[in-house]
């Protein structure tokens, strides 16, 4: 299988040298191949935050290499490394982090318009976009219109739109209800199935947990358990 | 994309935007107001005094201003003149001749000043049939024309006779008896008391200068640069025989009033728009702090810094351009309304400003280039002011910015 994501001896320590020296992140190697469907687990504090900044090349290690697709990351300069995330890497934040002042379709299509596609390919990618989310009406709906479900579901539609090489999502569904979480997971699931999408994302939620394929466990920084379920 | 996603920004935080076009919009109409009046008062003077009378320019025989006698009178020579007329912004050259003496009529006399002019080249200038409020121009050598002063001082109408005394060229003996042909006001108190007009020619035969001049009136176009066509002019002449002085050199006085003035225009000005740098700043400043978060995901979403800061710097030129264009928008009509329905100054102001010879009105400067001079103000503080977020999203770190 092809790595898309490789870490090697990944450090992040903060107030290094002092007494409240924190190892955030503690010799993590691994690798995540295309189509995997992986879960980053542990309790709070444990570092799942800050290693998926590192992978997703928002935060830069204290040392150790992070390789995306055969891509060093550390080598690239700060453009180059904007311009990595917005053709490589798809995001999903907790707290959905749309624009506030476009609509669904606008936001979804603002990743493509950033890439410079041609205008009538993006409505027609976004259309397909948010119809495999199952917002096909709600289109033309603004964040503030819609549940927090429904936008989580647009921020999946949005990181995909670049046609990302993975899908980073750190906590995608700690601000929703059960059903919202269960119909989320049904279409992340749904994707990684039918377009291979390769998702990584952290959770402390055992119902998300118990639907991942993949399972790191994190404990102070370090990778303690790495398990694959089918 | 980038123009619809910073008009949408604006719309967003309404509150912050009207605050930020209106600090912009009355800071534009306040200076705006302000300079107009100023610039439209020196225009008045200017116009007043030099344009329809002493002209931006005068060439005499060396040191003729300062002593004013009518020995330092030139020769007014056709080809002298023409080369001087060839000068570029040059639109009109006016030959007169100047020298004082005494009127009397029966036992009333009274100092005056003889103009001898050359009425089709001075109506270049000076609307004189216009300002005829009795009478006509002179049509023969007998004839003069006085300001409305010194006819209701000797009480004389069209048609009476007065006597004029005085010395010559070289100290000949100068007078004569003329008929008045008419009354002219000239709306300026000092011009109308001592203001006689007569012929280049009578006025020749009169003084003994045949041929002579004290002034060559140079009138220039509209947008020529006074000293540049000074300069022009000197060049053409020997000038230790001529002097070739701008009205700012004749008139010091007027000059100096305009330009300290101004000063104290500028200053307030310049304080309107060091509060208006504030105001927009204050703006910028919270607007930046509040979209710190905003503007992380955007970077961590894959913006380049350049677009978000292209995208901060368009909604500033937009709230900072649509203030300038409602000031400008507000302040035009009342400008012009200013414009050709002036102040009347009160009282004692304006006899002063009669004295100084111009009228007590304040007609508002309405040209074009000043807003324009203004709009392009306002839209370099944008630009200064927008450095701020531009700088702030250069150092932005994505996942600093959307930890606050
Ligand atoms: N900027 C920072 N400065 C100092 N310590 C930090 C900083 N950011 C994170 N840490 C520390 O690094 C460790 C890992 O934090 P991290 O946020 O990655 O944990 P997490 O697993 O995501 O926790 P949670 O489940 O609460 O989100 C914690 O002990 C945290 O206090
Ligand atoms: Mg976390």
């Amino acid at each position: 299988m092809m790595k898309v994501i490789q870490t090697q001896e990944l450090y992040k320590i903060y107030n290094q040298g002092q007494e409240n020296e924190v190892r955030a992140v503690n010799k993590v190697s691994l690798e995540i191949s295309k189509g995997e469907f992986t879960a980053i687990v542990g309790p709070s504090g444990s570092g799942k935050t800050t290693l998926l900044n590192i992978i997703g090349g928002l935060d830069a290690p204290t040392s150790g290499k992070v390789i995306i697709d055969q891509t060093p990351i550390e080598e690239l300069k700060e453009n180059d490394l904007i311009n990595f995330r917005l053709h490589s890497i798809g995001f999903v934040f907790q707290s959905y982090n749309l624009i506030p002042v476009l609509n669904a379709r606008e936001n979804v299509g603002f990743i493509m318009l950033l890439q410079g596609m041609a205008e009538d390919e993006i409505n027609k990618r976004v259309t397909d976009l948010l119809k495999s989310v199952g917002l096909e009406n709600q289109m033309e709906k603004r964040p503030t219109q819609m549940s927090g479900g429904q936008q989580q579901r647009v921020a999946v539609a949005r990181a995909l739109a670049s046609k990302p090489k993975f899908i980073l999502a750190d906590e995608p569904t700690a601000n929703l209800d059960s059903k919202s979480t269960g119909d989320l997971l049904d279409i992340m699931e749904h994707l990684n199935k039918t377009e291979g999408t390769t998702f990584v994302f952290s959770t402390h939620d055992q119902r998300v947990i118990d639907r991942a394929h993949r399972i790191i466990t994190l404990e102070d920084g370090k990778i303690i358990d790495d398990v694959k379920v089918n | 994309m980038l123009l619809k996603l910073a008009w949408r920004n604006i719309w967003r935080n309404k509150k912050r935007s009207l605050i930020t076009i209106l600090s912009v919009l009355i800071a534009v109409f306040l200076a705006l107001l302000m300079r107009s009046m100023q610039l439209g008062m020196y225009k008045h003077m200017i116009d007043n005094v030099v344009g329809s009378y002493t002209g931006y320019i005068q060439i005499h025989g060396k040191g003729y201003w300062d002593e004013r006698s009518i020995d330092n009178a030139i020769s007014n020579d056709k080809d002298f003149t023409a080369k001087i007329k060839n000068t570029k912004g040059v639109s009109a050259i006016l030959p007169r001749l100047e020298n004082f003496g005494l009127l009397s009529v029966g036992e009333l006399t009274k100092a005056v000043s003889i103009n001898g002019i050359v009425v089709e080249e001075e109506q270049k200038i000076q609307d004189l049939q216009g300002k005829l409020i009795a009478g006509s121009l002179f049509k023969n050598s007998g004839d003069m024309v006085i300001g409305k002063g010194i006819a209701s001082y000797f009480k004389v109408g069209v048609n009476d006779t007065i006597v004029f005394m005085g010395q010559g060229y070289h100290g000949m003996l100068a007078s004569g008896k003329f008929k008045v042909a008419g009354i002219v006001d000239l709306k300026n108190p000092t011009l109308n008391k001592l203001t006689v007009l007569m012929s280049l020619q009578a006025a020749q035969d009169l003084f003994s200068a045949t041929g002579m001049v004290t002034s060559l009136v140079i009138d220039k176009n509209d947008n020529a640069r006074l000293h540049k066509v000074q300069k022009e002019i000197q060049k053409k002449l020997d000038t230790s025989t001529y002097e070739v002085l701008n009205w700012e050199q004749m008139m010091p006085e007027l000059q100096q009033t305009i330009l300290a003035d101004n000063v104290g225009g500028m200053l307030m000005i310049a304080i309107l728009y060091m509060i208006l740098i504030f105001g927009i700043f204050g703006t910028v400043l919270m607007m930046t702090q509040e979209r710190q978060y905003e503007f992380g995901v955007l970077v961590a979403i894959g913006m380049k810094k350049k677009q978000l800061q292209l995208l901060v710097f368009i909604e500033t030129i937009i709230l900072s351009l649509t203030g300038v264009g409602l000031g400008v928008i507000l302040a035009y009509p009342i400008m012009l309304w200013k414009h050709y329905y002036p102040f009347q100054f009160p009282g004692d102001q304006a006899k002063m400003m009669e004295n100084y010879g111009f009228s007590a009105i304040d007609p508002f400067y309405i040209q074009a280039d000043l807003p324009l001079a203004h709009a392009l103000l306002i839209f370099s503080i944008a630009l200064v002011v927008s450095l701020y977020p531009i700088y702030i999203i250069k150092k932005i770190k994505p996942i600093a910015a959307m930890r606050s």
